[in-house]
C-alpha cells in the first residue's frame, strides 16, 4: 500500500487541491454532555481523486460529509472547497457552490417518488441552469436507456442507486460525495454500482469521497483513508491479499 | 273665444300624438284643457265620489264689469290670453303672447284639504322675434291652492307662482313672466272700453246652442315696459289685445282645428275673426267682427265669414304644413293676414304634446295696410300613422 | 432560460405532490372556494337588496337639494307657501308617505302594508318625475282624481290588481275603496309603491293638513350648506322641522340595516377563517410529510429562498384555484338566491324589492385577494419551517415531529389570547363590535395556537395515567403513546374543526340566549290575556275614543290598556324611534316594563316632571341615561321630561320610548289609540269576549291575538332571521370536517410503515384500527373540550359585548347544552370514523413492503 500510495502521490502532486480540510474540530452537544466527534482533522484531496473514508460507527464519517458538503459547520478549523472558504459564505452562497460543485449519492438512494427518472436526473441541471438534455445522455451511462420516463416506484434498489449517481454526475460536479452508496444492496448489485462509480467519475473527471463500511466498496477507489479520533489516516491491510486485485 | 280653439288644436293633436308621447302627456296643464273639454264624456264608469256641478253658459246674461273682469269659479274653462305686437328701441318688430287659464276639475268639492284640486292654474308665455328666427316660449301649471296659484273673483287677479297679472282700479293690468328663457314685465292700459263679441258676450262656438262661451275682448292695450333675454334687458312699447273668455260646454264632435285672428287696426277699429275646421277642412263654425272707434259694432253670420289659405309654410320639425298667410273676407271686405316671420311654431310635444302655430301677422284691408295683429292656427298636425 | 428552468422544476414538483395527494389538495382548495363563495354570495346578495333598497328609497325623494321634515311622522302643511316662495328656493314639492294597512282578512299579507305616497304632479313631475302615474288615454284626469290609486307593476302584482279594479285600504276600523287608475312612469323592480293626489291622500287617510316632508330644489348657485343653517335658523322657533339634505335619508337606510349586514359579512368570514386552518393544516402536514424530499432538495441546491417560494408558490395556486372557483360559486349563489329569495336574508330589513344582481369587480378583487391573502397566510408558517429546516438530520427518518416542534411554543398563543381578552375592553367604533369581533378571532387563533402544547402536556398526562392503570391495553396505550410523543401532527389536524366547533358553540349559545331572553321579554311584555288591534300595522291604524269606549265596556272584561304608538324622528340620520304611550304605574313600573338596572323611584321623581321609560338603544344612541332631562318634540312648544329607567326592547332595534296615555295625551291632541290589551274575567273564554267585539260596527276591523300566538310569531320571526346563520354554522363544520377526514387519511399514508412495523410485532388489523380511531376519538374529544372553553368565551363576548354594541341589547345568558353535547358526540364519532376509514387504505398493504418503503 505504502508504495503504490507514494507513486500516486508523485502523480498528482501537480493537480490544484480540490478540498481543503484544515484543523476540523466538530462536537455535539446533545443532553448537555459536549460528545467531541472531529479534533484537528486536516487532509487536502486533490481534482481526480477518488478515496474511500473508513471507520467505526460514530466516529464521525457522515459528520465529516456534512461538513464538506456545507450542511454543517465546524466548530473549529476551515474547509475550503475550490480554494473558497466554505465558512465565508452565507446559507444562500454555500448552497449555490453545493448545487455546482457537489454531487451525492446517499445508502437510501432518496430519488423523488412523484418525478419520472429523467426529471430526477435533470433535477441538477434545473437548479444550475442547465439544459435538461444532458438528463437522456446520463441515463444511457448508466445503463438504463429508455426508461426515463418510468416512475421510481417500478424500480430495484440497485437500479434506484444507478439513477442516484446519474444525478449525481449530471451537472458535471468537480466533487462526488458518497455515503454508505450501498449499503441498502445486495453484494452483486453493490459490486456493479460501485464499477459504475468509479467509472463515471473518472469519465467526468471528478474527485470522490466514498465513506463506507465495506473493505469491498472502499477497494474501488483510489486510495482508502480510516477516520479515527486522531484523524484521517492512510489504511494499513493486515493482508495486502484483502484489497480486491482487479481495480489495480 | 280664442282658447276655444285652440282647445281643439290640442284635442286633435292629443288623439293623434297619444300614442307617442303619453309619457309626458299628462303633465302639461294643456291637456288637462283638452281633457277638461271632453270630461262629460268619459266621466261614466266607476265613480267613488261626488263630481261637482258645473254651471251652462246661456243667452241674456249680461256681462257686469268689474265683476266680470275676475273669475267665475262656477263654469269650467276661464281664460285671460294677450297677444301684441312690440317695438325695440332699436325699432325692431317682436310678437308676445300671454296666457293664464283655470281649469275647474271633477274632484270631489267636499274635499276639505287645502290641496283640492278644484281649480288648475295653467300659464304658457311665448315671445317672438324674427332676428332669432323662431319662438320661445314657456309653461306653467299648478293646483289653485295655498296663495301660490289662484284666481280671484271680483277683478282680474291671476298668480302662478311668480308669474302674475292684475288689473288694477284704473283698468291697467301689470303683468310678469319669469320664463326659462326670457322675461317680460308689462303694463297694458287699455284706450278703449272692452269689447263684448258675438251677442253681447255671449260667443256662439258652434251649431248647437250650449256651444258658447262668455266672451270679450280688450283690444288696443298699449304696452310699456321690459323684455329680459340672455340676461340684457330692453325697453318695448307697443299695442296688444286681451281675450278673456269663460264657458263650461264642450266643442263640436265634428271640429279638428281652428284659425283665429285679433287684429288692432290703425284707425282704431278691432278685428276678430275665427272659423271651425271640420276633419276635411271645411267650415264647422265661423264668426267675424269689427268695432269701429266710434263704438259701433258689426257682427258677421258663419254663411258671411270665409278663410282662404294664400301661402302656406312647412314645418320640419313637426312635418306638418300651415297656412301662415290667410285671406278672411268678411261679407265684401277683404283682409290679408301675412306673417311677421314664418316660423312662429310652438312645438312642445317633449314637455305637453301640443303643436300649433300662433303668431304675430301684419294686416291689409282691400290691399292697403290696415294694422297688426295675432294669427292663431291650430289642428294642422299630421295624423301618426299608428 | 433561467425563468423557464425554475418554472419547470417548480411545474414537476407541484404536479408530483398534487397527483399523489389530490384529496388533500381538493379539500384545502374547496374550504377556500366555499369560504370565498360564501363571503362574497352574502356580499353581493347584501349589496344588491342593500342597493336597491337605498335606491328604492332615493328614488321617493327624487332630485331634490333639501328636505324639511319634522321630528314626528307628519308636519304641518302651513310651512309648505313659506318654503315655496322662500328666496332661492326654486321648487317645493310636498309629499305625503303613508304605510297603509290592507285589510285584515287578507290572511297571506298579515300586517302588510302599502308605501303610499300622495304628491302634487305639477311639483312632483319636477322633483321625481318617475313617481307620475300613468292614467288611461281617455282618462288624463285620474291624477288628479279623488278616488283613485296608480300602482307599481311589482304592488299590482302583489296586491292581486289591474286596472281598473278597486283597491281597498283600512284606515282605523274603516275601510277606504280606491280605484286602481293605472301604473306609474317607471317603478324599480320589486317596488311596492302607490302613488295618488295628495289632496286624495289627505283626506281619504285623514291626514287633513299634514305633510310628510317639503322637499326643495333650490335656484342654480344657491349655497346648500349656507342656505340650510339660514332655514333652520329660521325655522328653529318653532322646533318641529328639520332640515336634511336627502343623503341623510340613505344615510338613515344605511344605518338601519349596518348592524345586520356587518355582523353577516362577519359570519361568512367565519367559513374563509375556518378554511385558512385547513389550508394551514394541509400544508403542515404536507410538508411533514414530504420533509425527506425538501431536505434532499436542500442538499441538491436549493436555496432557502427557493424552498420557501416553492411552498408559498403551492399555497398561493391552491389559494388562487380555491378563490376563481369561490368567486364563481359565489355569484352562482347570489344570482340564484336573488332570482328565488329575493335580497332579504333573514334580517327582515329588505321586504319586497327585487333586487337586480351586479357583478361587482372591486368586490370580486377584494375577495379574491383575501382567499389567496388567508391561504398564503395559512402556508406561511409550514414555508417558514421547510426553509428554515437543516437539511442534514432532516434526511435521516423518524424526525416528522420535531419539524413542528415550534409549534409547541406556547407564548404567541398566550399573547394572541392576552390581546384578544384586552380587545374585549375597548369601546365600539362607527357602532360597530370591531374589537369584538378581532377579540373573538384573537381568542380563536390563540386557541388553536395552544392547542399542540395542550394536547402534548393533556396526553402525556393521560398516557402516565393510562401506564399505571393498566397493562392488557396495547392499543390504547399505542394510540395514547402516539398522541403524548408526537402531538403535533396531531394537533394540527384539528385546527379546523376546533374553529369550526369553537365558532359553533359560540354562536348556538349566542343564540340560545337570544331566544330565551326574547322567550322571556315576550312573557314579559305580554301579560294580558287578549290583545287587540286594528289594521294590523302601517301609519293609518288606530281607534277613536267612541270605539275605545265601546271595547271596554264590552261585558267580560276586569281590565283594559289601550296603546298609542307612533314614530318620531330625533336625528334625521338615524331611522324614527317609537314613542308608545300606555297606562304605567307610576309607582311599580317595572310591572308593566321589563326594565334593567336602575331606575329612579317615583319619590325622588322631580315634582312636575313628565317620566318616560326608554328602551337599552335610548341609552347607547341618544344618552338617555335614567335621571337625565330631554326634550321631546311631541307638543308645541317641546316639553321636557325625565328619564325614569331603561327596559329591554327586543322588538326595535332603533330606540323607543314608553310614556302615560295620560300624559301624552294631555300634551298632544292625539285621541287616537292602537291597541288595547284586555284582561279577562275569571271564567270568561276570549273567545266569548272576541264575539261580543265583533258585534261592534266596527268589529271587522278588529284584529285579536292571544299572547301565545303573537309569542309563536315572534319566535318564528326570530328563527326565520337566524337561518342564515345556521346554515353558515352548518358549513364552517362541515369544512372541518373535510380537514379532519382530509388530514388523517393523510397521516394515515404516511404512517404506513408504522403501521407495518406494528403488523410485523404482532398487531391485528383490527387492532391498528381500533388504535386510529381512539386516536382520532381522542383528538376530537379534546377539541371539542377545547372549543367548549372556547367557545363559551367567545359566546360572552358575542352576548355580552357584540350585540349590545351591535344592536344595542343586552341578554342573559342561557348554554344549550343538550343540543351542543350532541353535537360534538357526533363530531366524535365522525372523526373516529373519519380516522378509521382512512386508516383502512394504508393498513391494507403489504406489512412487510411497508417496512422499507423509505418515502
Amino acid at each position: 500500500m505504502g508504495k503504490s500510495s507514494t507513486q500516486r502521490q508523485d502523480a498528482l502532486d501537480l493537480k490544484p487541491a480540490i478540498l481543503e480540510l484544515r484543523h476540523i474540530g466538530k462536537a455535539y452537544s446533545s443532553a448537555g454532555d459536549g460528545r467531541q466527534v472531529l479534533t484537528d482533522l486536516s487532509y487536502t484531496l486533490r481534482a481526480g481523486e477518488y478515496v474511500a473514508i473508513m471507520g467505526e460507527s460514530g466516529v464521525g464519517k457522515s459528520t465529516l460529509l456534512n461538513l464538506i458538503a456545507g450542511l454543517d459547520t465546524p466548530d473549529t478549523g476551515e474547509i475550503l472547497i475550490d480554494n473558497i472558504t466554505l465558512s465565508s459564505l452565507d446559507d444562500d452562497a454555500a448552497t449555490r457552490l453545493r448545487r455546482r460543485e457537489f454531487g451525492f449519492i446517499f445508502q437510501a438512494f432518496h430519488v423523488l417518488p412523484h418525478l419520472t427518472l429523467s426529471q430526477n436526473i435533470a433535477l441538477p441541471l434545473l437548479l444550475n441552469d442547465l439544459p435538461v438534455e444532458g438528463a437522456e445522455h446520463m441515463l444511457d451511462s448508466v445503463g438504463l436507456a429508455g426508461r426515463g420516463h418510468h416512475f421510481p416506484r417500478h424500480l430495484s434498489g440497485g437500479e434506484l442507486q444507478r439513477i442516484a449517481i446519474a444525478r449525481a454526475l449530471v451537472h458535471r460536479p468537480k466533487l462526488i460525495l458518497a455515503d454508505e452508496p450501498t449499503g441498502n444492496l445486495d453484494p452483486d448489485t453493490a459490486h456493479d454500482i460501485l464499477m459504475l462509480m468509479r467509472r463515471e467519475i473518472k469519465a467526468n473527471s471528478a474527485s470522490g469521497i466514498i465513506v463506507t463500511h465495506s473493505h469491498a466498496a472502499a477497494a474501488t477507489a483510489d486510495c482508502v483513508l480510516v477516520l479515527t479520533k486522531d484523524g484521517l489516516h492512510p489504511f494499513v491491510a493486515e493482508k495486502a491479499a484483502d484489497l480486491p486485485k482487479q481495480i489495480k | 273665444m280664442r282658447a276655444v280653439k285652440r282647445n281643439a288644436g290640442y284635442f286633435a293633436c292629443s288623439c293623434k300624438q297619444g300614442g307617442r308621447h303619453a309619457g309626458f302627456k299628462w303633465l302639461s296643464g294643456t291637456a288637462f284643457l283638452v281633457a277638461a273639454l271632453f270630461l262629460a264624456f268619459f266621466t261614466a264608469g266607476y265613480v267613488l265620489a261626488e263630481r261637482p256641478q258645473l254651471s251652462p253658459v246661456v243667452r241674456n246674461v249680461p256681462l257686469v264689469f268689474p265683476r266680470d273682469f275676475g273669475a267665475h269659479p262656477g263654469f269650467r274653462n276661464e281664460w285671460w290670453y294677450v297677444t301684441g305686437w312690440l317695438e325695440t328701441p332699436e325699432k325692431e318688430p317682436l310678437g308676445f303672447q300671454i296666457t293664464f287659464f283655470r281649469v275647474a276639475t271633477e274632484h270631489d268639492r267636499a274635499n276639505p284639504s287645502r290641496f283640492a284640486p278644484r281649480d288648475l292654474i295653467i300659464a304658457h308665455a311665448a315671445l317672438s322675434d324674427p332676428a332669432a328666427g323662431k319662438l320661445l316660449h314657456d309653461q306653467k301649471s299648478a293646483r289653485d291652492g295655498f296663495g301660490l296659484a289662484y284666481t280671484t273673483e271680483g277683478n282680474t287677479n291671476v298668480k302662478l307662482d311668480d308669474w302674475f297679472m292684475l288689473r288694477e282700479e284704473n283698468g291697467r293690468y301689470q303683468t310678469r313672466i319669469k320664463a326659462d328663457n326670457f322675461q317680460l314685465d308689462f303694463s297694458l292700459t287699455p284706450a278703449q272700453s272692452p269689447m263684448l263679441q258675438d251677442l253681447n258676450g255671449f260667443s256662439r262656438k258652434g251649431p248647437q246652442p250650449e256651444q258658447a262661451s262668455y266672451y270679450y275682448s280688450e283690444p288696443h292695450l298699449r304696452v310699456s315696459g321690459k323684455v329680459t333675454r340672455d340676461g340684457e334687458e330692453i325697453a318695448v312699447k307697443g299695442i296688444a289685445w286681451l281675450d278673456h273668455e269663460w264657458s263650461t260646454a264642450y266643442l263640436d264632435p265634428k271640429a279638428v282645428g281652428w284659425d283665429w285672428v285679433g287684429a288692432n287696426l290703425d284707425d282704431g277699429s278691432a278685428l276678430m275673426a275665427f272659423q271651425i275646421r271640420g276633419k276635411d277642412g271645411s267650415k264647422v263654425w265661423a264668426y267675424a267682427g269689427i268695432r269701429e272707434p266710434s263704438g259701433q259694432f258689426t257682427r258677421f253670420e258663419p254663411d258671411q265669414v270665409s278663410f282662404e289659405p294664400q301661402r302656406t309654410w312647412h314645418s320640419t320639425r313637426t312635418n306638418t304644413t300651415y297656412p301662415v298667410q290667410i285671406q278672411i273676407q268678411t261679407s265684401t271686405t277683404v283682409w290679408v293676414l301675412t306673417p311677421l316671420m314664418d316660423d312662429q311654431e310652438l312645438d312642445s310635444r317633449q314637455s305637453t304634446g301640443a303643436v300649433y302655430w300662433e303668431g304675430a301677422v301684419t294686416v291689409t284691408r282691400d290691399g292697403k295696410p290696415a294694422g297688426r295683429g295675432y294669427l292663431e292656427l291650430t289642428g294642422y298636425v299630421e295624423p301618426l300613422s299608428l | 432560460m433561467r425563468w423557464r428552468n425554475k418554472a419547470m422544476l417548480a411545474r414537476w414538483l407541484l404536479s408530483g405532490e398534487w397527483q399523489a395527494h389530490k384529496v388533500q389538495s381538493g379539500v384545502a382548495v374547496l374550504a377556500i372556494a366555499i369560504g370565498v363563495a360564501l363571503g362574497f354570495a352574502i356580499h353581493l346578495i347584501n349589496t344588491a337588496a342593500f342597493n336597491e333598497f337605498s335606491a328604492a328609497a332615493h328614488s321617493l325623494s327624487g332630485e331634490s337639494d333639501l328636505e324639511v321634515r319634522g321630528p314626528q311622522a307628519t308636519i304641518d302643511e302651513s310651512i309648505y307657501p313659506l318654503l315655496a316662495e322662500h328666496e332661492d328656493v326654486e321648487l317645493a314639492n310636498p309629499v305625503l308617505e303613508l304605510d297603509v294597512a290592507l285589510p285584515t282578512h287578507s290572511k297571506e299579507r298579515k300586517d302588510a302594508t302599502l308605501k303610499i305616497l300622495g304628491l302634487d304632479i305639477f311639483r312632483a313631475s319636477v322633483m321625481a318625475p318617475d313617481l307620475i302615474g300613468i292614467p288611461a288615454e281617455d282618462k288624463l284626469f285620474d291624477v288628479l282624481a279623488d278616488d283613485a290609486i296608480f300602482l307599481s307593476p311589482a304592488a299590482m302584482e302583489w296586491l292581486g290588481v289591474k286596472q281598473g279594479d278597486i283597491l281597498n285600504l283600512s284606515v282605523g276600523t274603516q275601510t277606504v275603496a280606491l280605484r286602481v287608475a293605472g301604473g306609474l312612469r317607471r317603478a324599480r323592480a320589486g317596488q311596492r309603491i302607490g302613488v295618488m293626489d295628495i289632496a286624495t291622500a289627505q283626506w281619504r287617510f285623514h291626514r287633513l293638513g299634514q305633510l310628510s316632508r317639503v322637499e326643495l330644489k333650490l335656484l342654480p348657485g344657491t349655497d346648500k350648506a349656507a342656505f340650510k343653517a339660514e332655514l333652520e335658523q329660521e325655522l328653529e322657533p318653532q322646533s318641529q322641522y328639520l332640515v336634511a339634505e336627502p343623503t341623510t335619508r340613505e344615510t338613515r337606510v344605511a344605518n338601519m340595516s349596518r348592524a345586520y349586514r356587518v355582523n353577516l359579512n362577519v359570519l361568512a368570514m367565519v367559513a374563509l377563517f375556518t378554511g385558512t386552518f385547513l389550508v394551514f393544516s394541509t400544508q403542515a402536514l404536507s410538508i411533514v410529510r414530504r420533509r425527506h424530499q425538501f431536505a434532499l432538495l436542500r442538499v441538491l441546491g436549493f436555496t432557502r429562498k427557493q424552498m420557501l417560494g416553492q411552498v408559498l408558490w403551492e399555497g398561493a395556486i391552491l389559494g388562487f384555484v380555491g378563490s376563481v372557483l369561490g368567486l364563481a360559486l359565489g355569484y352562482a349563489t347570489a344570482t340564484s338566491a336573488l332570482h328565488y329569495f329575493g335580497g332579504d336574508l333573514g334580517g327582515g330589513f329588505f321586504p319586497g324589492i327585487k333586487p337586480v344582481m351586479h357583478f361587482d369587480p372591486a368586490a370580486a378583487i377584494v375577495f379574491f385577494i383575501l382567499g389567496v391573502g388567508i391561504t398564503l397566510l395559512g402556508s406561511a408558517a409550514p414555508a417558514w419551517e421547510a426553509a428554515r429546516a437543516l437539511p442534514a438530520p432532516a434526511l435521516k427518518s423518524g424526525s416528522e415531529d420535531t419539524a413542528l416542534a415550534r409549534l409547541e411554543n406556547p407564548w404567541p398563543g398566550l399573547l394572541f389570547l392576552a390581546s384578544g381578552i384586552l380587545f374585549t375592553r375597548l369601546p365600539p367604533i362607527f357602532d360597530l363590535p370591531i374589537f369584538g369581533y378581532l377579540a373573538v378571532a384573537q381568542l380563536l387563533t390563540g386557541g388553536i395556537i395552544l392547542m399542540p402544547p395542550l394536547s402534548a402536556l393533556i396526553f402525556t398526562a393521560v398516557f402516565r395515567m393510562v401506564q399505571h392503570a393498566s397493562h392488557a391495553r396495547p392499543v390504547l396505550t399505542t394510540a395514547l403513546a402516539r398522541l403524548a410523543n408526537a402531538p403535533n401532527q396531531a394537533a394540527i389536524a384539528l385546527g379546523g374543526i376546533l374553529a369550526s366547533f369553537t365558532l359553533m358553540v359560540a354562536m348556538a349559545i349566542m343564540v340560545t340566549s337570544f331566544r330565551v331572553s326574547v322567550d322571556d321579554w315576550l312573557r314579559h311584555i305580554l301579560p294580558a290575556d287578549l290583545y287587540v288591534e286594528t289594521a294590523a300595522s302601517g301609519d293609518t291604524r288606530g281607534l277613536i275614543p267612541d270605539e275605545m269606549k265601546a271595547l271596554a265596556e264590552t261585558p267580560g272584561l276586569v281590565r283594559v290598556d289601550f296603546f298609542r304608538s307612533s314614530k318620531l324622528m330625533l336625528d334625521p340620520s338615524r331611522p324614527n324611534i317609537t314613542l308608545i304611550a300606555r297606562p304605567i304605574d307610576i309607582s311599580e313600573p317595572g310591572n308593566t316594563l321589563p326594565l334593567t338596572g336602575e331606575s329612579i323611584p317615583v319619590a325622588q321623581l322631580p315634582k312636575g316632571a313628565i317620566p318616560i321609560w326608554v328602551s337599552e338603544p335610548m341609552v347607547d344612541l341618544y344618552g338617555y341615561t335614567p335621571g337625565k332631562h330631554v326634550t321631546l318634540p311631541i307638543a308645541m312648544p317641546a316639553r321636557t321630561f325625565i328619564v325614569a329607567g331603561v327596559w329591554r326592547d327586543y322588538g326595535r332595534q332603533f330606540g323607543a320610548i314608553q310614556m302615560r296615555l295620560a300624559d301624552y295625551q294631555a300634551l298632544t291632541d292625539d285621541l287616537l289609540v292602537n291597541d288595547a290589551a284586555l284582561w279577562l274575567e275569571q271564567g270568561v273564554a276570549p273567545e266569548q269576549v272576541i264575539e261580543s267585539m265583533r258585534q261592534l260596527p266596527f268589529g271587522n276591523a278588529l284584529e285579536f291575538s292571544d299572547p301565545g300566538q303573537i309569542r309563536a310569531l315572534s319566535l318564528n320571526i326570530f328563527d326565520r332571521s337566524f337561518a342564515v346563520t345556521y346554515l353558515l354554522e352548518g358549513v364552517a363544520i362541515i369544512i372541518g370536517l373535510l380537514g379532519v377526514a382530509a388530514s388523517f387519511s393523510a397521516q394515515a399514508l404516511a404512517r404506513i410503515k408504522e403501521f407495518g412495523m406494528l403488523r410485523h410485532v404482532g398487531m391485528t388489523r383490527r387492532q391498528i384500527l381500533g388504535m386510529l380511531a381512539i386516536e382520532g376519538g381522542l383528538l376530537t374529544a379534546l377539541g371539542v373540550l377545547l372549543g367548549f372553553v372556547l367557545g363559551g368565551c367567545i359566546s360572552l363576548i358575542l352576548v355580552f359585548i357584540v350585540n349590545p354594541q351591535s344592536f344595542h341589547w343586552t341578554m342573559q345568558l342561557s348554554l344549550p347544552w343538550r343540543s351542543l353535547l350532541s353535537v360534538a358526540l357526533m363530531l366524535m364519532f365522525l372523526a373516529a370514523f373519519t380516522a378509521v376509514a382512512s386508516g383502512r387504505h394504508a393498513v391494507s398493504g403489504n406489512a412487510v413492503r411497508a417496512v422499507r418503503e423509505d418515502w
